[in-house]
């Protein structure tokens, strides 16, 4: 892999990761040979049909599964299991039900025995950066899809991790929240510098909030193309370049 | 405009408000006609019969009025919760445990299992004899199959919620920095399966008082005992006194759990 800037390590680095699962019909390899790299305080979003094995790169890059060939590194550590460097954003939310929205903004910095006063401040803050202030007391079942999203991403940032991963995190909401959310997210990638590595099937999704689009195919999985997204931001669909990246995403999928 | 949107939601509320109401106390008159259907037939069917075989209402009420008057009521039930507590608290207490531990241990699932099915099915009556020779015709030999009988109803009730705690959350608590299985059942598995382990502790609080009979059925002293006693002498009158003395203690602790059950799973 050639890199211009050799001396930088970069924040994530994805070395010919593969994964094979033993089916009923003998093994089938779900990810072949995947190598990318992902730059401190970058956006990169992975797209490809369903069924590429995007979610098993996910769960493989946040050490929730180990993978059968390759590695994954972290700042220049091998990543061997899930921790509190990797902060993780489900499409199904998985808050904590019996938690407020406080507890579960708090649960990762609890767990690093954060002083209480210091807790509630950093809690207060995240709400605030999600516009959640004022939910603090109030428990998940009483919270819309975008605002179980908000708390999500909220407790993922908690803990100041080094890479922020999400898959899907938008699929479950309706298009309007998903747009509010898009924008908030951009907002707070701008204000933290997080960098992000972002999973979703939604081409246009990956064209509005990616630095660079990783783009996979199946059978097995594997990445076809890496294409940078040089818009300006607040990116509009309107916008010629932002309809030719759509379609050379589309025509990518498509294969 | 602003004015009327408010008026409506007070509307709405009121409605909603009412209408709960309006449950309650239909619910409350029918049960009340219930308990009422249910003394007629009582008087009906016992004054075609002998008081040994069925006494009256009243006859009962009675005899529950001299024995708690006398303070034997007081008696009884002092020496029955004297093995009913802590036959609940360690029946409870290690039910809970072990339905944890072999829930999230396969390891000791495998090695417990075998051993688990033969005893399952025991009842726990059936241990009278080991609780004379372990513990003695005394409290702690009632409390023991007592809590016989709690600790399989929560340690089934256990193994089953903590089965179907989310391995979704577990990793979700994992990439917050949660290390170790102890971590992960304190800060995990047991808040998220505490609604089917609430659930076990009711069931086996009244299981709990069912076994006092039981449990003292061997010559421990207690409300059980009273019962029995009775029974061989055909006092149905005190026979049933001391049964709604059961009633009535298995109802105030199922209310009091409730009411815990219900602010510890407010988030429910």
């Amino acid at each position: 892999m050639a890199m211009s800037d050799v001396d930088a390590e970069p924040r994530v680095r994805i070395d010919g990761v593969g994964k094979r699962f033993e089916g009923a019909n003998g093994p089938v390899q779900a990810l072949s040979s995947i190598s990318f790299s992902v730059r401190e305080g970058e956006f990169v979003c992975i797209v490809g049909p369903s069924g590429c094995g995007k979610t098993t790169l996910f769960r493989i890059i946040a050490g929730l599964e180990p993978p059968t060939s390759g590695s994954v590194y972290l700042d220049g550590d091998r990543v061997d299991g899930p921790g509190p460097d990797l902060g993780l954003v489900f499409q199904e939310y998985h808050l904590f039900p019996w938690h407020t929205v406080a507890g579960n903004v708090g649960f990762g910095l609890e767990q690093q025995g954060v002083a209480d006063t210091e807790r509630e401040r950093r809690v207060r803050e995240l709400l605030e950066l999600v516009g959640l202030d004022g939910f603090a007391d109030t428990y998940p079942r009483d919270l819309s899809g975008g605002m179980k999203q908000r708390v999500a991403l909220a407790r993922a940032l908690a803990v100041d991790p080094g890479l922020l991963l999400m898959d899907e995190p938008f699929g479950a909401v309706d298009a309007q929240t998903k747009k509010m959310l898009q924008d908030e997210l951009l907002d707070i990638w701008r204000e933290t510098g997080k960098t992000i590595l972002f999973v979703t099937h939604d081409v246009e999704e990956a064209v509005k909030l990616a630095d660079r689009v990783v783009v996979m195919a199946k059978d097995p999985g594997r990445i076809r193309a890496v294409v940078d997204v040089d818009i300006e931001r607040p990116r509009s669909r309107s916008d010629g370049t932002f309809s030719d990246t759509y379609q050379q995403l589309l025509d990518l999928i498509e294969g | 405009m602003a004015v009327d949107v408010t008026e409506d939601v007070d509307h709405a509320t009121e409605a909603v408000g009412g209408g709960l109401g309006d449950i309650d106390t239909r619910r409350a008159r029918r049960g009340l006609g219930g308990i009422a259907a249910f003394l007629l037939l009582w008087t009906g069917a016992s004054l075609t019969q002998p008081s040994y075989v069925l006494p009256t209402p009243l006859a009962v009420a009675e005899t529950f009025y001299a024995q708690t008057a006398s303070g034997e009521v007081f008696v009884a039930l002092g020496n029955s919760v004297l093995h009913w507590i802590p036959g609940a608290v360690f029946g409870t207490g290690l039910g809970i445990a072990a339905g944890i531990a072999l829930a999230w241990s396969p390891y000791l699932d495998d090695v417990s299992s075998p051993v688990v099915r033969v005893l399952r099915p025991v009842p726990p009556l059936a241990l009278v004899g080991f609780a004379i020779a372990w513990f003695g015709i005394n409290h702690a030999g009632a409390a023991f199959i007592i809590a016989v009988g709690a600790f399989w109803i929560n340690f089934y009730a256990t193994y089953g919620g903590v089965e179907g705690v989310s391995d979704d959350l577990l990793d979700v608590a994992r990439s917050l920095g949660v290390n170790g299985d102890l971590e992960l059942v304190r800060t995990v598995v047991v808040p998220a399966s505490l609604p089917e382990i609430t659930t076990g502790i009711r069931t086996g609080i009244g299981r709990c008082w069912m076994l006092v009979v039981a449990s003292e059925i061997f010559g421990v002293a207690g409300i059980g005992r009273r019962i029995l006693r009775a029974s061989n002498n055909l006092q149905v009158d005190v026979v049933i006194t001391y049964i709604l003395v059961l009633s009535l203690m298995y109802l105030v602790v199922d209310v009091a759990f409730r009411a815990l059950q219900r602010r510890a799973l407010a988030w429910r």
